[in-house]
């Protein structure tokens, strides 16, 4: 059953959130709580999320201003690495003759190979 | 942490709070677990973060540096790494990366993995084509909220408000038989349009909260009933709830713990409701009951074991 955390609890587990930072986190939708009956409700991928917004804004100096256009990219890199592990396990899955065609494809298209001319 | 957490932050031991913390800085912004994928960045991370816990603490480091707790158990738990949760499949935060308009692979691509939001929480670059800038029609942003419902609300349907990040509300009417993790596309409910473009759609991802009793397959309704000993051996109608209300269900008789009875159309939409029974002895045999029990094995006894291949 998943964990839900409160906004008390959220700003007490979380290193250098603060209140006003975290309201500015929600209101640029950066971070979207679930929406309960007792008031929004925190999930322990948005606590791990906070974490980082917080790490970024103050280890790597980010603006906040950047913080939506870094998280964006980080979200896409994530996503694609998800699917990404999902295709290679389902490749991986297949007969070696599948695997082959596909590897033949994919060297076609992403790997440049130099010929090295003789002589001339 | 094992390790000396001066080494781990490559430091002295005299080293200033602030040589401390600039330590810290620098081995987490080189080696980010959610930025740095190398394996060796990651250890070198947690073991500066672990050293860093305990040395930014005036109180800890002296007690450190005195001998008094070593830096094994100084670790907090686990710090809670994005990267693991935002690769999982399921993440709220999923958002598409650049397939979805493709010509020639956005059919592949959404075959294989489905659409995506992808301007749910940043709002940048993804905007609607218009032809002549001059001309500058944009739709509004499309908003994607998260709701938690409870069980009930879900299956009966219902209205509620949400709390928009900017502080208003919106109202929302939960269809009947709503499932955990279906969207609700609020038409118009999103960010205003530019020019002549309309506004933006709310998108509302629902999940169910756990009911105590009820769980739910589908359309289907399951539930455990506890019943009484004399229930079970004689039989009767006994009161279960459904989520319209309680009705009445006919225990056949010698019922067992683990016998599933169905009530038909009971669940949701037109589904059934499924109902395990559960014998349940009395807090405290009596000895009217014992002395029952006492008698009638001597010559009706049974081995409910018997067609087990474990044995007894």
């Amino acid at each position: 059953m998943p964990r839900y955390y409160s906004e008390s609890q959220i700003l007490a587990l979380v290193d250098d959130l603060t209140a006003p930072r975290l309201k500015a986190f929600v209101r640029a939708r950066i971070v979207t709580p679930l929406s309960t009956a007792d008031g929004p409700a925190y999930r322990e991928t948005d606590l791990a999320r906070l974490q980082l917004l917080c790490d970024l804004a103050d280890i790597h100096e980010l603006p906040e201003d950047s913080l939506p256009l870094v998280m964006s990219l980080i979200d896409q890199l994530n996503t694609a690495r998800g699917d990404m592990r999902a295709l290679m396990q389902a490749v991986a899955a297949e007969p070696d003759e599948v695997r082959g065609r596909i590897r033949t494809v994919i060297r076609h298209m992403r790997i440049v190979t130099v010929e090295t001319g003789q002589g001339g | 942490m094992a390790g000396d957490p001066y080494e781990a932050l490559g430091v002295a031991k005299t080293a200033s709070d602030a040589e401390i913390k600039k330590a810290y800085r620098k081995i987490a912004k080189s080696d980010h677990p959610d930025l740095n994928p190398d394996p060796s960045a990651t250890a070198r991370f947690k073991a500066a973060s672990a050293a860093y816990d305990l040395l930014k603490d005036a109180e800890q480091r002296r007690r450190f540096d005195a001998g008094e707790i070593d830096a094994q158990g100084q670790e907090r738990p686990q710090r809670h790494s994005y990267r693991e949760h935002a690769e999982a499949a399921g993440n709220p935060y999923a958002r598409s990366y650049g397939f979805d308009g493709d010509p020639d692979l956005s059919g592949v691509f959404s075959d294989l993995f489905g659409r995506r939001g992808g301007r749910g929480g940043f709002s940048g670059f993804q905007q609607e084509e218009f032809s002549d800038p001059r001309d500058f029609h944009v739709r509004g942003q499309d908003y994607r909220f998260n709701l938690e419902i409870d069980f009930m609300t879900a299956a009966n349907g219902g209205k509620t408000r949400i709390t928009l990040p900017d502080g208003g509300d919106l109202g929302v009417t939960i269809p009947k038989g709503v499932r955990d993790g279906q969207t609700i596309r609020l038409k118009g409910k999103g960010g205003k349009g530019i020019g002549g473009g309309g506004p933006g759609d709310a998108y509302l991802t629902v999940s169910i909260a756990p009911h105590p009793e009820f769980t739910r397959d589908g359309n289907d309704v399951f539930l455990t009933l506890p019943i009484s000993i004399d229930e079970a051996i004689l039989g009767g109608k006994v009161p279960v709830p459904t989520i319209d209300g309680p009705v009445n269900l006919t225990i056949p008789k010698g019922a067992s713990s683990g016998r599933k009875l169905r009530l038909r159309g009971r669940g949701i939409n037109g589904g059934d409701q499924h109902v395990e029974l559960k014998v349940v002895m009395p807090a405290k045999p009596d000895e009217a009951l014992e002395a029952f029990m006492e008698e009638w094995r001597k010559d009706h006894g049974y081995d409910p074991r018997a067609g087990t291949k474990a044995g007894g």
